[in-house]
């Protein structure tokens, strides 16, 4: 990347939203007066009804969409104004587990999976490797080579978290991960997140599923109609 | 894995996922540079032959009368004035009657009893190399028989005028047949990668989404392109030289075709129209790319 934006941003902040909103044609408000720090390393809780907009926040930040206002900037850089070569390094750098999970169903899992890795140009080898060490962890090794059309939602949501995470980003964003899992297995996709965390990732996770924040000492955002209605820390 | 590598692999699958309209387009460009290269070997074989024989192409004027040296100078200094040529000869109606008597051989008996002076005096008129196209040699003819005391002009009229034709018959189809050319390649490639890019659509836009650069992203359509101009030009050509190779064998022997010394494509001209297919199809690809390929 070219430019750092902004310079008086703290080292240790990886997302910092100032007064942002989103609108969508004719006159809906999905969000609006958004401000929010969220530090490097932290794993940050999005909570809120359907429809509160934490599928929007999280697409904002990772520039899928475009705010209609306010000021987003991921690592230091304003990602609506990042373009390019730019943007695509940042993008790598941004691991994301989309709530319709965004998997190619005519390729197989582990092509799938390998696909974050191969536009960063990783060595097969080690994208081979990276691969069955995710699916290991996700129980989901015996799927290799099975194409993601063919899996059950629990599973199609797994091989989107192991997406997400694969090429080691920097900021990992995830959409209702454990929707369509059973409790063992939000306790794999959890522990993976953890794993992330303490490797050093930045986590935000919207989720409806107060079992996997309560535990947490973590920071809980709760949205309502669009507004931030609370932030609190978890009661682990 | 390197950015040339994973474009490669790429592409791979895109020309996997899309075999059969890429085979289409494939087959397109074949035939189309088939069409093309068989008519421009024809014509740059025409060509060739047109050159040979216009090696011995010269006019003779037939003179009412045997001009004298003085009369002979003038028609010199007209015919040069005129037009720059090769050679002008004169000749005289006793080298005529020697020149048929020599035809004639063993059968020159026969004319024994004719006078020496019954063939006409002529002039033969060599044109320069550089000026023997067909209306150089048609106005020159024109002004011949102007001249007084010309009777007649001979060049082979009648055949010069149809081989000047079918040249300009020729040229025509090489210019119709090279838009063809140009116009299917192009179109072919740019409406494969346009379906190629609109089949793919959920998954270039993942590939953006998890930090695809551009470059990856239109590498591998620009890749089909230049494959498609690139195998659709050698097949073509194989093509054409098999079907050069049947005509030089079926055709051998007493024949038209064996009047013309028939030659394929030098290599600097197989290269030529591979590098020109693939350009095309390159553009095409591009344009498509252009158009619809948002990122």
């Amino acid at each position: 990347m070219t430019e750092n934006n902004n310079r008086d941003i703290p080292k240790d902040t990886m997302i910092e939203m100032i007064k942002v909103g989103r609108n969508y044609p004719p006159d809906i408000q999905a969000l609006s007066d958004i401000s929010l720090t969220i530090e490097t390393g932290e794993m940050f809780f999005l909570i809120g009804k359907s429809g509160a907009g934490k599928t929007t926040l999280l697409k904002l930040i990772c520039n899928m969409e475009m705010p209609s206002n306010g000021l987003i900037e991921v690592a230091g850089y304003n990602i609506n104004t990042l373009k390019g070569k730019d943007l695509a390094l940042l993008r790598q750098r941004i691991g994301v587990a989309y709530q319709d999970f965004k998997l190619l169903g005519d390729r197989t899992v582990a092509e799938n999976i390998a696909i974050s890795m191969e536009v960063s140009y990783k060595k097969s080898r080690a994208i081979k490797h990276r691969v069955r060490d995710l699916l290991d962890q996700l129980q989901l090794s015996d799927k290799h080579d099975i194409l993601t059309g063919e899996l059950s939602r629990g599973e199609q949501q797994r091989v989107a978290l192991a997406r997400a995470v694969a090429n080691s980003p920097r900021l990992i964003l995830v959409d209702e991960p454990t929707g369509n899992l059973d409790a063992s297995t939000t306790e794999q996709v959890m522990e993976l997140l953890n794993r992330s965390n303490k490797a050093g990732a930045t986590i935000v996770i919207a989720t409806h599923d107060a079992s996997i924040y309560q535990g947490s000492n973590n920071r809980i955002m709760e949205l309502q109609n669009g507004k931030i209605h609370s932030v609190t820390r978890g009661n682990s | 894995m390197n950015f040339w590598i994973a474009v490669l692999r790429q592409t791979g699958r895109n020309l996997r996922q899309t075999w059969s309209s890429q085979f289409m387009t494939f087959l397109t460009v074949s035939l189309s540079v088939l069409i093309f290269a068989f008519f421009s070997l024809i014509y740059t074989n025409m060509l060739g032959a047109g050159d040979r024989l216009s090696d011995d192409l010269s006019l003779i004027v037939y003179l009412e009368d045997e001009p004298g040296p003085a009369m002979q100078e003038q028609l010199r200094r007209k015919i040069n004035n005129f037009d720059e040529v090769e050679s002008i000869h004169f000749i005289s109606q006793q080298t005529a009657f020697q020149r048929f008597a020599d035809q004639l051989g063993e059968d020159s008996d026969i004319l024994h009893d004719m006078p020496h002076d019954f063939l006409p005096a002529s002039i033969e008129i060599v044109p320069l190399k550089s000026l023997r196209g067909y209306n150089q040699i048609k106005l020159l003819s024109e002004y011949l028989a102007s001249l007084p005391g010309t009777e007649k002009i001979q060049y082979g009229q009648e055949w010069v005028e149809r081989f000047y034709h079918f040249m300009r018959l020729l040229t025509i189809v090489i210019i119709l047949s090279g838009t063809l050319l140009i116009l299917t390649a192009t179109f072919m490639v740019a409406y494969t990668i346009r379906l190629t890019i609109l089949g793919r659509q959920a998954e270039l836009e993942l590939l953006r989404l998890v930090g695809a650069t551009n470059n990856y992203i239109r590498a591998p359509f620009l890749i089909e392109g230049i494959l498609q101009g690139l195998m659709g030009s050698i097949i073509g050509l194989i093509a054409l030289y098999g079907l050069f190779r049947w005509i030089s064998v079926h055709f051998t022997g007493p024949g038209i075709l064996n009047l013309f010394q028939f030659d394929f494509f030098s290599p600097s001209i197989i290269l030529l129209i591979i590098l020109a297919s693939i350009s095309l199809c390159s553009i095409g690809s591009y344009s498509s790319i252009r158009k619809f390929l948002q990122i």
